[in-house]
């Protein structure tokens, strides 16, 4: 018979996530697929990563992935970065499964700023990482009043602050982390992934998993899941366009770009998903 | 029924909620604290019934309790006792003191509305006075900004609040415009049930008066059961046909306006009304 | 058909705050006012006349006896013992009352008190801004002074204005307290005529006035109280007449 420190395993080179941790996860997270967008706390570990670098993100995706799945990590839509490297390195060499880049054999998918431009399959995990998840923060700083918001679905104070931007700027500033109505029940703050990202939760035939480190909090957007951003019925949600605007390197002009600097000094623009950008390059 | 609000037996007593903190409490004994327990019974047995379109006066000074009652319908505190029924809430058949805190915050959106003495009670001073509007009436479900917009200026036009400082943080505005936009936000569901705590105190007199007309030309209007909760006749005398004297926590003397003013019963009003006479 | 029965009347004040005496006011009143009646209280002052009428109405909580209103439903409510919201409602249509004291509503346009006045009694809005131009009209209030507040009116004004108000949509029983005691003749004139005309229209009038001559045109009884009691009752000419109170009365 194992002692349950044995079975936990120890606390050796490669232990940087003993398996009772890993099973609070796992029954956080079950909890959170179960009450979607509900924010379920967990008792979030020291994570061997730089702050601000996901350690609620890392903590869930340790406790999900197993020597058979393809881990493809990304930074701002890049699985070159360093950031990026370094971790997907750290949890495969913890864990002995697969690096990927390619999003459509990827079989977990760890990232902070992006939802990749292929859809994702209901076979495939998204796991977001959140620097803050709590989306009243922005009108209400007592931890308590947050609780009993959510509680009461008392979201008033949120459509008040959409409600002063547009008078006061004559459109909805908000633009990452934009805050959706899960299940038409709990608003969550979807990391910062750009408005562009949004509608890709909604309706999803993959699992979304938010794991925030630092806050202690995990929530979910299990797959068939209505995810609504905040908006009023006659100021339509507006996804970032640049009319005219195309990849330097592929041509898409429907992906997510962002700006480069160019040699000539004119704007330049390119997919911040650099899977999708090389995989259509390849097709043209 | 002809009640729009009706409040049975409402007690709120601070400590001990046992029966051994009520003796030696009330007018007879001129305290409201349990000599037997140290609790104080801030209001006991308190009833009232309030018909649509009438005003209810609660008189009395600080400490007899008339704020207690005013927060414990209101929902702000939990009673010790007693009942509270909405003819707009299940046709008046649920006690609703009795509902858990968040149906309770809900009759705070379009059934029961309070108006505070201080209107950053009321109001979030650092949005606009539509925005403030906007809060109660998302609350609501509104989802049309450009109805929100129209509905709030609809109602600061009503409170006499110049539509062009809509958009201005309440913090920029005057005591008595600020009261004016509390009353606004106040209004902006159509709650059935308006509770007025002190509207005018602390208001410079002349801002008062204004604010007091206000309210008069409204409660005509708008046809809502109203209870008005202030020390001052001259407020009680101008709002309400009604009126209920609170000392030590206890209904000493209820009766019609005038007759408080003119034939006050109670030894305790008489006082109030020879003091409030000069 | 008497529209009020008053039997037994008693009101004692009781007064707390100077050493908790009592003192009396009436003393076991009996009084009726038939449909059409104008019966003028007459008396000393001090003789509880004033007192009655703020029983009647329930400014003054009677203390013992019965106040017997019948209403235009027909059914009578006993207006002693008549919880207050009941009162409240009565008070309006059924009941109304003009005091001698020349209480102007603050901030609030002349035309607007008057007319609301008979909103608040059922009216239609338009329609009561057409019968409170009619009566100001009647009652001689200068068209000029229609929109300025109460306040700025003369004494006599005020009165006149609280009559107005107080017999628009006329009440069943209408109760007045010297309605004309700060009227120059001309006004007192408009005044004695319109209330006679509502007498003439059925409503059943109890008042107090301080001079004779409006006892003598208008009252069809008139009541005398001494000390709070009713010491005589018949028609004018003949109570004013064997009373001694002639002098005190007209004075
Ligand atoms: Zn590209």
């Amino acid at each position: 018979m194992r002692t349950v420190t044995e079975l936990a395993g120890t606390g050796g080179p490669r232990g940087i996530f003993d398996e009772l941790s890993k099973r609070e996860v796992r029954r956080a997270a079950l909890t959170a697929v179960a009450v979607p967008g509900y924010q379920v706390p967990f008792g979030s570990r020291e994570m061997p990563v730089a702050r601000g670098w996901g350690s609620g993100g890392l903590q869930v995706t340790l406790a999900l992935v197993g020597p058979g799945d393809r881990l493809k990590v990304i930074d701002q839509g890049e699985d070159g970065g360093v950031n990026a490297a370094n971790l997907r390195r750290l949890v495969v060499g913890h864990v002995g499964c697969e690096e990927e880049t390619d999003t459509r054999r990827a079989t977990l998918i760890q990232s902070r700023h992006r939802i990749p431009e292929t859809p994702l399959r209901a076979d495939q995990t998204l796991v977001l990482q959140v620097p803050v998840p709590e989306p009243l923060r922005a009108v209400e700083h007592d931890v308590r009043e947050q609780r009993r918001m959510h509680a009461q679905e008392d979201y008033a104070r949120m459509w008040v602050g959409l409600y002063e931007d547009l008078v006061r700027n004559g459109v909805v500033t908000k633009s990452a982390g934009y805050p959706c109505m899960v299940n038409g029940r709990y608003l969550i703050s979807p990391t910062p992934i750009p408005r562009f990202d949004v509608p890709k939760l909604d309706q999803a035939e993959h699992l979304t998993l938010f794991g925030a480190g630092r806050e202690k909090r995990i929530y979910a957007v299990p797959p068939h899941t209505r995810v609504e951003p905040l908006v009023f019925e006659d100021v339509p949600f507006e996804v970032e366009h640049t009319p005219g605007a195309a990849c330097r390197h592929c041509g898409a002009t429907a992906s997510y770009l962002v700006e480069v600097p160019s040699m000539d000094g004119a704007v330049a623009w390119v997919c911040s998903d650099t899977d999708f950008c090389t995989r259509n390059r390849e097709v043209r | 029924m002809s009640w729009a609000l009706k409040v049975d037996g409402l007690g709120r007593v601070y400590g001990e909620q046992g029966p051994r903190s009520l003796p030696g409490t009330g007018p007879e004994h001129g305290t409201s604290v349990s000599p037997a327990t140290g609790a104080v019974v801030a209001a006991w047995d308190v009833g009232f019934e309030v018909a649509p379109g009438e005003a209810l006066g609660i008189v009395g000074e600080s400490g007899s309790g008339k704020s207690t009652v005013m927060r414990c319908v209101a929902g702000d505190e939990r009673p010790s006792r007693g009942s509270a029924y909405l003819s707009a809430y299940d046709d008046g058949r649920t006690d609703v003191l009795a509902l858990d805190d968040g149906a309770r915050r809900r009759l705070r959106i379009d059934r029961v509305a309070v108006v505070y003495q201080d209107p950053a009670a009321g109001l979030d001073l650092d949005t606009s006075a539509g925005g403030n509007i906007a809060e109660r009436l998302t609350a609501a479900g509104g989802r049309h900004f450009g109805r929100i917009r129209e509905r709030a200026a609809e109602l600061l036009e009503l409170t006499e609040v110049p539509l062009s400082r809509m958009d201005d943080p309440v913090r920029t505005f005057s005591g008595g415009m600020r009261q004016r936009v509390q009353i606004a936000k106040a209004l902006a569901n159509r709650p059935p049930v308006l509770l007025l705590d002190e509207p005018t105190t602390g208001l410079d007199a002349s801002v008062a008066a204004g604010v007091l007309d206000l309210l008069r030309n409204l409660l005509e209007r708008l046809g809502v059961a109203a209870v008005v909760v202030s020390h001052d006749f001259g407020v009680i005398e101008m709002l309400t046909r009604r009126v209920m004297v609170m000392q030590h926590g206890r209904v000493v003397e209820t009766g019609l306006t005038d007759q408080l003013l003119e034939d006050p019963q109670h030894p305790y009003s008489q006082r109030l009304v020879a003091a409030a006479r000069g | 058909m008497n529209v009020l029965e008053i039997r037994g009347l008693v009101k004692t004040f009781t007064l707390h705050t100077i050493d908790g005496r009592t003192v009396g006011a009436l003393h076991g009143v009996d009084l009726d006012v038939a449909r059409g009646e104008h019966v003028a209280l007459a008396g000393s002052s001090g003789a509880g006349k004033s007192s009655l009428l703020r029983c009647v109405y329930r400014t003054y909580v009677p203390t013992a006896g019965r106040i017997l209103l019948r209403t235009s439903e027909g059914t009578p409510v006993d207006l002693a013992a008549l919880p207050d919201s009941e009162v409240a409602d009565l008070r309006g249509r059924e009941l109304g009352y003009v005091s001698q004291f020349l209480r102007a509503e603050p901030r609030r346009a002349v035309l607007d008190v008057v007319a609301r006045a008979g909103a608040a009694r059922g009216m239609d809005p338009e329609a009561a801004r057409d019968s409170a131009a009619t009566a100001l009209r009647r009652l001689g209030i200068d068209e000029r002074l229609w929109a300025m507040h109460t306040t700025v009116l003369s004494g006599g004004q005020k009165q006149r204005v609280n009559l107005a108000a107080g017999t628009i949509s006329p009440p069943r029983l209408l109760l007045l307290d010297e309605p004309v005691s700060a009227l120059d003749p001309v006004n007192r004139e408009a005044v004695l005529a319109m209330i006679a005309d509502l007498t003439d229209a059925g409503v059943a009038v109890l008042s107090v006035f301080h001079d004779l001559d409006a006892i003598e045109r208008l009252a069809t009884r008139v009541v005398v109280l001494e000390e709070g009691r009713v010491a005589a009752d018949g028609p004018p000419a003949a109570v004013l007449r064997d009373s001694e109170l002639n002098l005190e009365v007209a004075r």
